[in-house]
């Protein structure tokens, strides 16, 4: 009965109720993509982070990884101290820099990583193989289109310029094994990587038995914050840091996403409210002479208000469920937008769809839609029964 | 580094005193000096690894501000500027730099000298300081394009809240247009007068979003200059914003006013003052027996 009387009263009036929809459609849909923006970033580059298994990364003190130039020397001597740290299971140098491909053309430029092909955790091998030999080396699939170098090929690759004798350095003859995709790369970044100790050789002495980074995995039962506590006490010339420390971190660079989120958020949950509240406000209105003969006849307050109640529940799930969709669509292309941020992995996701952002929308509007509804009806269903009917007879 | 390389020809001046015989001088960021409680002529021991016993002293000579670059915005790290041969000693660098700036006259010396050198020079590349500049920016163009989608979210959910307002206001006055088209007002000078009402509703709310706008400009232009510390402008209401703004709403109230007046003024008067629909059945025809 309830039902049927608040979808009455809501079809009376189309073209209204359309439109309030609509109005909750969009509002929405933004309070969804901004609860996507506040989350899916966060959980999208603890996803990328831990894709790999490692949970842990030194870098030169005082930084972030490949943040600065900067690397850390001694190199094997840290490799030695971490493999005596209990819980560490594994270990993976990588040495960051950049490399020169001569082409038959022109000579392209591509970030290099210095890894560890056993134990890396930068790629992915899409086509072909891993390095196993010294001067052997994969590359991304932008780098191949770019140098128009396949699989197999032998290229001339050198690790620096010398200005004076106008001559490349570090250059070595390497053959092309595989096509990578890399994990922590930008879109469209040409990469290679090919053996650490074939990157630092070429790079010379500022490169020697120096890396930018040190990826390890705790052992499966170790607590990774113990891990970390050890490693830190064992070297204290570098910085170690857990997946939660990174997130951190990221946290206070990209804090204005959180909070353009949060801002835009509340302002798309309390337009959605406004815009309910004004429409049941106007409806109860409307209707005063209809609800106070409901009173006379005896229909309770309670139910007047109930009913009430749920035409503007009504408004914000249908608006809700329509926005949902709408702002999955307006999220892929915010989402590619924000993919061209320089630097920034490709495979980070700023609006990552998570089931509980949308159980979270969904609840928030279904929340503001009784508000909305609660004071117009309560005033409405409180109405003095004699005067009102008098007023609206006479009216 | 590189900023630290650039900033010591700017520095050269600061130091008069021979090298090597006394601490040379540096200048440090502010940001810096506040944080570690550091001032003008204190000295410090500078050293390119953490530890390092072979540092070199200096005496801080002068505190730098940043600039308002919005490439060094979410840059946390702190900035030193030393003079170029004690940099390159310092970190075992030899005779080299990261680049060099070069000043010309005006803009025609700019193209000939970045043509010279890209011809004569092997293995240097000029580039333009705007070039740069719009590389660097790069990030906030991305910004940008973000802020300018939500904006055309947010004007969507604008006019359709309009339009539903105006659709209530217009409603509301049933009777009152009901009682004018009764009298002969003719259709046009009610939807014109309800736009006019509309225009008047846009203008209004325009300039309380305005002050609104401009308020939270303040507020976020404080809280970001405090949270990374620099004087940079995070959001600014221009004279074109503004314009912008309160055209677009302008546009927006008369066209929603404009359909929701259309909509009253196509009913018959009686239907309106009644405040029924009155429901058209189609005509039937009756067939003689």
């Amino acid at each position: 009965m309830l039902l049927r009387l608040a979808w009455a009263t809501l079809t009376r009036h189309r073209m209204r109720t359309l439109l309030a929809t609509l109005g909750v459609a969009v509002s929405a849909a933004m309070l969804l993509d901004m609860v996507m923006l506040s989350t899916g970033m966060r959980a999208s580059l603890e996803d990328l982070l831990l894709s790999r298994g490692f949970q842990l990364r030194l870098a030169p003190k005082g930084t972030l990884p490949f943040d600065t130039d900067a690397t850390i020397p001694e190199a094997s001597e840290v490799i030695r101290t971490l493999r005596t740290v209990p819980g560490v299971t594994t270990i993976s140098p990588v040495l960051g820099g950049q490399v020169h491909v001569e082409g038959v053309q022109r000579t392209i430029s591509a970030t290099a990583l210095g890894v560890d092909p056993a134990v890396q955790g930068d790629y992915e091998i899409t086509n072909g193989r891993s390095p196993s030999a010294p001067n052997e080396l994969v590359a991304s699939a932008d780098f191949l289109q770019v140098s128009g170098a396949q699989v197999g090929d032998t290229l001339s690759v050198a690790a620096g310029y010398d200005s004076q004798l106008r001559s490349f350095t570090g250059r070595r003859t390497m053959t092309l094994v595989g096509v990578a995709h890399f994990l922590y790369m930008a879109a469209e970044q040409r990469a290679v990587a090919l053996p650490l100790e074939t990157l630092q050789s070429m790079e010379g002495a500022r490169a020697r038995d120096r890396v930018s980074l040190f990826m390890i995995k705790a052992g499966e039962n170790e607590n990774v914050d113990t891990v970390l506590k050890r490693i830190e006490t064992a070297l204290p010339r570098v910085s170690a840091l857990s997946t939660e420390t990174a997130m951190r971190q990221l946290d206070a660079r990209l804090s204005y996403f959180r909070q353009l989120a949060f801002i835009l958020g509340a302002v798309s949950l309390g337009v959605g409210f406004l815009l309910v509240t004004t429409l049941v406000t106007v409806s109860v209105n409307e209707r005063l002479g209809e609800i106070v003969v409901m009173r006379a006849i005896g229909v309770a307050k309670g139910r007047i208000v109930s009913q009430i109640v749920i035409e503007g529940i009504a408004i914000m799930v249908t608006g809700a469920i329509c926005g949902l969709g709408l702002g999955l669509v307006t999220a892929k292309y915010l989402n590619s937008i924000l993919a061209a941020f320089p630097g920034l992995p490709a495979a980070i996701d700023f609006f990552l769809f998570e089931p509980r952002a949308a159980w979270t929308a969904l609840g928030l509007l279904t929340g503001a839609g009784i508000l909305a509804g609660v004071y117009p009806s309560w005033r409405g269903a409180s109405m003095p029964i004699a005067t009102t009917l008098r007023e609206e007879a006479v009216g | 580094m590189i900023a630290a390389l650039l900033a010591v020809t700017l520095f050269q001046s600061l130091d008069t005193i021979a090298p090597h015989r006394l601490p040379r001088t540096a200048a440090i960021d502010e940001r810096l000096a506040a944080d570690a409680s550091l001032k003008i002529g204190d000295r410090l021991v500078l050293s390119s690894a953490p530890g390092d016993s072979t540092g070199d002293t200096v005496i801080v000579s002068a505190l730098v501000r940043r600039r308002a670059d919005p490439s060094e915005v979410a840059r946390a790290e702190y900035r030193v500027r030393l003079h170029l041969d004690q940099l390159q000693a310092l970190i075992a660098y030899g005779d080299r730099v990261d680049r060099f700036a070069i000043a010309t006259h005006g803009a025609t010396a700019t193209d000939s000298a970045i043509r010279r050198i890209n011809g004569a020079a092997f293995g240097f590349q000029a580039y333009r300081s705007r070039d740069i500049a719009v590389e660097t920016s790069r990030t906030f163009l991305v910004v940008s394009r973000f802020h300018r989608a939500i904006g055309v979210i947010t004007i969507v959910a604008s006019a359709i809240f309009l339009l539903c307002i105006m659709l209530l206001k217009v409603d509301e006055r049933r009777r009152d247009v009901a009682a004018l088209r009764l009298m002969g007002i003719s259709a046009g000078s009610i939807v014109s007068s309800m736009m006019v009402e509309a225009a008047f509703v846009a203008v209004a709310g325009s300039a309380i979003g305005v002050g609104i706008g401009w308020t939270s400009s303040l507020i976020i232009n404080w809280y970001y200059r405090g949270v990374y510390r620099t004087p940079l402008a995070f959001a600014v209401v221009t004279p074109e914003i503004v314009t912008l703004a309160v055209a677009l709403s302008l546009v927006l109230g008369l066209v929603a006013g404009f359909l929701a007046a259309q909509r009253l003024v196509r009913l018959p008067a009686l239907e309106l003052l009644s405040g029924r629909r009155e429901k058209r059945t189609p005509a039937r025809t009756i067939v003689a027996p």
